[in-house]
C-alpha cells in the first residue's frame, strides 16, 4: 500500500482529496497536514480572503506601497492602503503581490497523446483533451511556481492544429475555450524549397478559409435580401388575393361550361439561397483569419519567417502571433510595424549554428523589445513540466537585456492582452479575477519564494503547508 | 464451421428435449423448487423455502409451511442447497460473432444480428449462474450498435431474447487511431450532424409549405393549413423549432436511433477508460440531453472522477475491481479498491465480468464483501442494480411474485468460494444440472462425452469444436 514518507505522497493525496472529497487510508503526519490545508482552502473559497503586501504590482511598471486586497467570490472587490481584514477572513501577508504568471505557450494539463498527435484538424478542441487527473503532479508544481494559467495547444505534430485554450493550472479548468488556432512551420530536415512550399500551403489553406467565410457572409446577405423580397411578395399576394380568387372563380365556371379541366396559373419565385456546405475546419480557421481569435504560428528560421510575413500580408484582419522566432530579429521592423507579438522561449544560441541576428540566443527577447516588438515569454510547449520554469525563463531574459517590467509584462499582462483576457486577468485591479501571487520578494528574482498562489479567488498553494 | 454437434448440444444433451419444449411453450410447465435456504433479495433469506413457477413466472415465494405447491407441478426438492435469483450481467461484449467496430458511428447496427447462440460464453454463463446478460458491442468505437438483453439458453436469438434494443454503446475513450481530443470531436460531431440533418429537413419542409401557400394566394385558391403530422422534439439538450412538421417516419432510419437517444427513449451505455473520459462523456450527454438515460461503464482508473459522477446521478458499471498506480517518484504501486470508492460515495454500481477467465460475478461480489462493502450491497451490485440499469427491475435479479421464473440452486452460499451452481431453472424449465454437465465431468472425472472418439489424437482436440474453447471468446474489452 501507500508509503507515507515521500514528497509525492503529500502531493497525490492532496490532489486526490481535492478531487474526491473522500478520506483515504493515509497515515498521520503529512496526511493530517494536507487534510488541514485542504479544509482551510475549501472554506476560503466560499468566504472572504484578505491579502496584504508592502508592494503591490498593479501592472508591470506600476507599483503601490503597502496595500491590502479583499477577494470575494473569485474577484478582487477592494484595494487600498487603509483596508483592513474583515472579520473571519483568511489573511495572507507577504512582501510583494502581483498578477499570476501566464504561460502563453504550453502543453501542461493536456492529455499527452492528444498534445503530441498529428491527427488533428482545425476544429479539434484543446478543451476536449484536458486531463486534471493524469497530470496532477505537474499541475501541483505549477501552483507552487506561480504559473497559474497556460495557453495550451494540441496536435503538436500537425502542421495545422486545433483550437487552443487558456486553462487554470488548478484542476485544468478552461478560462477561455477558444484562445487561438495554432500552426507550425518548423519541420526539421526539409529542403529549402519544401520549407517555403509549406508556408505557401499554409497561406492557401488560410485563403480557403477566408473564401469560405466570404461565401457564408454572401449567403447571409442573399438570404436576408431574399427574405425581404419574399415577405414583400407575400404581402402583395395577400392583398391581391380577393381579385385572384374572383378571376379564378370565373375561370372555374368557364371551364365547367366548356367541360374542360381548369388550368392553374403558373407561379414562379426566386428559390431560397442555399448555404455553402458546412465545413467545420474552414469555419474554425476562418475565425482566426477574420481576427476573432489569434493565429499562433510556430516558426524559427529566417527562410520560413520571411515567406510567412510576405504571404500573410493580404490577411489584414488576422491577428498573427509568432512563436519561437529564433531569427525574428531580422524582421523586427516589420513585426513592430504590423503589431505581431513574438512568444520567445529564452535559450542559448544553437551550437555550431547561425550567429548574430539569425540566432541571438538569450538576447533575443531583449533585442526584440528594444526594437518595439511586443515580447511574450513562453515555455515552448515541449513538455508539460516546462511551464514550471516560466519565471526563471523570464529572469534569464532580464539577465540578457530585457527590461524588468517588460519581462513581467511578457508573462502576465502580455499574454492576457494577446489572448483576449485583459478584462479578466493579467493585472491587479478591482473587478478583475483574483488570480494572484503573494511573494517574498521581487517576482523575477530567483531567490523569491511564492508564499501563496490564489487561483480564481481560491488559495491553491501556500508555502509551509 | 459449427457442426450440428455444437457445444450446448453436447453440454446439455440430457436436458435438451425438456429445454426446447420449455422454450417453445413455457406457460404449460409448473415447477416448484424447494430449497434449504431461499435468498430472495427482497428481504431476509427464507429457511426451508419454496418457489412456485407457473407459465414461466414466479407465482409464489415463501416458507414451505406457507406456500401451497400445485398438485401438477414438477417438484425439485434440494434441502441441502441455496436458491438464488441468478446473477445479472449489465454489460458484456461477448457471445457475439464479431464486434462491429469498423464504422465510427453506427447506431443502426444491432448485436441481434451478431449474437451466436452456440457461443461457449453462454454455456459458461449458465454454469456460473449468470442468467441475464446485456450483450453490447465492444468498446473500440465512437457510437456503436444497439445491444440486447438475453438469457444464456436457447437455440435461436429470438428464444434467448429478454429485451431488444436495450441501449446503444458509446465510447468516450479514444478508438484506435484517435486521441482523446479527436474522439470527443467525433462524438460531438455525431450529434451535431444529426441536428444539422434535422434542421435542414425542417427548413426544406417549411420552404415547401411556404411556397405552396404563396402559390395558392397567387392562383386565387383557398388552402387549409396542413395539420402537423409529427411530434415536437423531446430533447432537453437542444430543440428545433417546427420539428412537429416532420412525420417521424421520414427520418432516415440510419439516424433514427440517435434521435431516440437525444429524446431519452434509447438508453446509452458510455464506456470510459480514464477519469478524463468521464468529463467528456458527461459533457456530450449534457449537451444532448441524455444524462438521465446514460449508464457509465468504467475502467478502474475512473474512480477518481467519482464526485463528478455523483453529481451527474448516473449509475455505473465497473469493469474491474482494482486500480493500480505507480507513484512516479517512489515507484511504489498504489492500489485502490474501486467498488469501495463508489459505495462510499453513494453511487449505485453494478459489477461486470471482465477478462477471459473471469465470468464469475459471485467472485467479484465476494471480493467486495472482503473489502468492507456490506453483503447486501455487494449482492445488489450483481443482481438488483444491474436489473435496474437494464430496466428489468420487476423481472430479474430477485425472487418475488411476478418475476421471471429463474432460480439458481447453489451447493452453498452464493458468495462462498467452495459453492458451485448445481441446478439452473430458467423460465420454469430445468435447463442445467451439474451432475449431467459433460464438460465438468470430463474436467474433473476424466469421463469422455458419449459418442466421442477414444484415440489419443482426438483427445487433443475437443470434438465438435472447430475453434477450441478459447477462440470462441475473442471479444474482449479494450482498456
Amino acid at each position: 500500500m501507500r508509503s507515507h514518507s515521500s514528497r509525492s505522497n503529500r502531493r497525490s493525496s492532496l490532489r486526490r482529496l481535492r478531487h474526491l472529497g473522500i478520506a483515504l487510508t493515509v497515515g498521520a503526519g503529512f496526511a493530517a497536514a494536507s487534510q488541514a490545508a485542504q479544509d482551510e482552502a475549501e472554506t476560503a473559497a466560499t468566504s472572504d480572503l484578505f491579502l496584504r503586501a508592502n508592494k503591490v504590482i498593479v501592472s508591470p511598471g506600476k507599483a503601490m506601497d503597502n496595500m491590502g486586497l479583499l477577494v470575494r467570490d473569485g474577484r478582487i472587490v477592494a484595494m487600498g492602503s487603509e483596508l483592513t481584514a474583515p472579520e473571519g477572513a483568511q489573511t495572507i501577508e507577504g512582501e510583494v503581490i502581483c498578477a499570476a504568471f501566464i504561460d502563453p505557450w504550453s502543453v501542461a494539463g493536456v492529455d499527452a497523446s492528444s498534445a503530441r498527435s498529428d491527427r488533428v484538424d482545425t476544429a479539434t478542441r484543446a478543451t476536449d483533451a484536458l486531463d486534471p487527473y493524469g497530470q496532477d503532479e505537474v499541475l501541483d508544481d505549477l501552483l507552487e511556481s506561480g504559473v497559474l494559467m497556460m495557453r495550451v495547444e494540441i496536435g503538436r505534430a500537425a502542421a495545422l492544429s486545433g483550437v487552443g485554450a487558456v486553462i487554470r493550472a488548478d484542476g485544468a479548468e478552461p478560462v477561455l475555450a477558444d484562445a487561438a488556432i495554432s500552426a507550425r512551420l518548423d519541420t526539421p530536415g526539409l529542403d529549402p524549397v519544401s520549407r517555403v512550399g509549406q508556408v505557401d500551403r499554409l497561406a492557401s489553406t488560410l485563403g480557403g478559409a477566408e473564401k469560405y467565410a466570404n461565401d457564408v457572409a454572401a449567403y447571409e446577405r442573399d438570404l436576408k435580401a431574399w427574405e425581404e423580397e419574399i415577405a414583400k411578395k407575400e404581402e402583395e399576394l395577400t392583398e391581391d388575393f380577393k381579385k385572384a380568387k374572383k378571376a379564378r372563380d370565373k375561370k372555374v365556371k368557364e371551364a365547367e361550361e366548356e367541360g374542360e379541366e381548369l388550368k392553374e396559373k403558373k407561379y414562379k419565385e426566386d428559390k431560397r439561397p442555399r448555404p455553402p456546405k458546412f465545413d467545420a475546419d474552414k469555419a474554425s480557421l476562418a475565425r482566426a483569419v477574420g481576427g476573432e481569435v489569434p493565429m499562433v504560428i510556430h516558426v524559427e528560421e529566417a527562410l520560413e519567417l520571411r515567406e510567412l510575413l510576405r504571404v500573410t500580408r493580404p490577411f489584414t484582419r488576422m491577428r498573427m502571433v509568432i512563436a519561437g522566432g529564433r531569427s525574428s530579429l531580422l524582421f523586427a521592423e516589420e513585426l513592430a510595424e504590423r503589431g505581431i507579438p513574438v512568444i520567445v522561449t529564452p535559450a542559448p544560441s544553437s551550437a555550431g549554428g547561425a550567429v548574430g541576428e539569425m540566432d541571438p540566443g538569450f538576447a533575443l527577447a531583449g533585442e526584440l523589445a528594444s526594437r518595439g516588438v511586443e515580447v511574450l515569454i513562453g515555455s515552448g510547449a515541449t513538455s508539460p513540466v516546462a511551464s514550471r520554469d516560466l519565471p526563471l525563463l523570464a529572469a534569464a531574459a532580464v539577465g540578457h537585456g530585457l527590461d524588468q517590467d517588460a519581462a513581467l509584462h511578457a508573462i502576465t499582462a502580455g499574454p492576457a492582452r494577446v489572448f483576449d483576457l485583459e478584462s479578466k486577468v493579467g493585472a491587479v485591479r478591482r473587478g478583475l479575477h483574483a488570480d494572484l501571487l503573494v511573494l517574498s520578494g521581487d517576482p523575477l528574482s530567483s531567490s523569491t519564494r511564492v508564499l501563496a498562489s490564489i487561483s480564481g479567488g481560491k488559495v491553491v498553494h501556500q508555502a509551509g503547508n | 464451421m459449427k457442426s450440428s454437434l455444437s457445444q450446448p448440444l453436447l453440454a446439455l444433451g440430457a436436458t435438451l428435449l425438456l429445454a426446447s419444449s420449455a422454450v417453445a411453450a413455457p406457460q404449460v410447465a409448473k415447477t416448484a423448487v424447494k430449497a434449504g435456504t431461499v435468498i430472495t433479495l427482497t428481504g431476509e433469506a427464507i429457511p426451508d423455502g419454496v418457489i412456485v413457477i407457473e407459465g414461466g413466472r414466479v407465482t409464489a415465494v415463501g416458507a414451505a409451511s406457507e406456500v401451497q405447491i400445485p398438485w401438477d407441478a414438477t417438484v425439485i426438492d434440494q434441502p441441502g442447497m441455496v436458491a438464488f435469483p441468478g446473477f445479472v450481467e449489465a454489460h458484456a461484449a461477448r457471445g457475439i460473432d464479431r464486434p462491429n467496430e469498423t464504422l465510427d458511428v453506427a447506431p443502426f447496427l444491432d448485436v441481434k444480428d451478431s449474437i451466436d447462440p452456440v457461443n461457449f460464453y453462454f454455456e459458461e454463463a449458465l454454469r456460473q449462474g449468470i442468467l441475464t446478460i446485456n450483450v453490447q458491442q465492444g468498446n473500440d468505437t465512437v457510437v456503436a450498435g444497439q445491444g440486447m438483453v438475453v438469457k444464456p439458453f436457447g437455440m435461436t436469438v429470438e428464444q434467448m431474447m429478454v429485451k431488444p434494443r436495450s441501449g446503444v454503446k458509446i465510447s468516450a475513450a479514444p478508438k484506435r487511431g484517435k486521441t482523446r481530443a479527436t474522439q470527443a470531436q467525433a462524438l460531438r460531431g455525431a450529434f451535431d450532424d444529426l441536428r444539422m440533418y434535422l434542421e435542414e429537413m425542417v427548413q426544406r419542409k417549411k420552404d415547401g409549405d411556404d411556397f405552396d401557400r404563396r402559390e395558392a394566394l397567387y392562383q386565387g385558391r383557398e388552402i387549409e393549413g396542413e395539420a402537423a403530422k409529427g411530434k415536437p422534439l423531446a430533447c432537453s439538450g437542444w430543440t428545433i423549432e417546427g420539428f412537429e412538421r416532420i412525420p417521424r417516419g421520414e427520418v432516415d432510419e440510419k439516424r433514427e436511433p440517435l434521435l431516440r437517444i437525444v429524446e431519452g427513449k434509447l438508453p446509452v451505455i458510455m464506456w470510459c477508460a480514464s477519469p478524463m473520459d468521464v468529463h467528456a462523456a458527461l459533457r456530450v450527454a449534457e449537451a444532448n440531453g441524455f444524462t438521465s438515460t446514460m449508464t457509465l461503464a468504467l475502467a478502474p482508473a475512473c474512480w477518481k472522477a467519482a464526485p463528478k459522477i455523483k453529481d451527474s446521478g448516473c449509475h455505473v458499471i465497473l469493469a474491474g475491481l482494482e486500480d493500480d498506480e505507480i507513484d512516479p517518484i517512489t515507484g511504489e504501486s498504489v492500489e485502490t479498491f474501486v467498488p469501495k470508492v463508489f459505495h462510499d460515495a453513494g453511487i449505485p454500481f453494478a459489477l461486470m465480468s471482465t477478462g477471459d477467465s473471469n465470468r464469475s460475478l459471485w467472485y467479484q461480489a465476494a471480493r467486495c464483501v472482503a473489502n468492507g462493502i456490506p453483503r447486501a450491497d455487494a449482492l445488489a451490485a450483481v443482481t438488483t442494480t444491474p436489473a435496474k440499469i437494464l430496466g428489468l427491475t420487476d423481472r430479474v435479479g430477485k425472487l418475488a411474485k411476478g418475476t421471471d421464473g429463474h432460480v439458481v440452486l447453489f451447493s452453498g452460499d452464493p458468495l462462498d468460494i467452495t459453492s458451485v451452481v448445481e441446478h439452473v431453472i430458467l423460465d420454469g424449465a430445468h435447463v442445467y444440472d451439474r451432475s449431467k454437465d459433460v464438460r465438468v465431468k470430463q474436467l474433473f472425472d476424466g469421463t469422455r462425452p458419449p459418442g466421442t472418439a477414444s484415440d489419443t489424437s482426438a483427445q487433443e482436440e475437443w470434438p465438435g469444436d472447430g475453434d477450441g474453447p478459447e477462440d470462441d471468446d475473442e471479444t474482449e474489452n479494450k482498456g
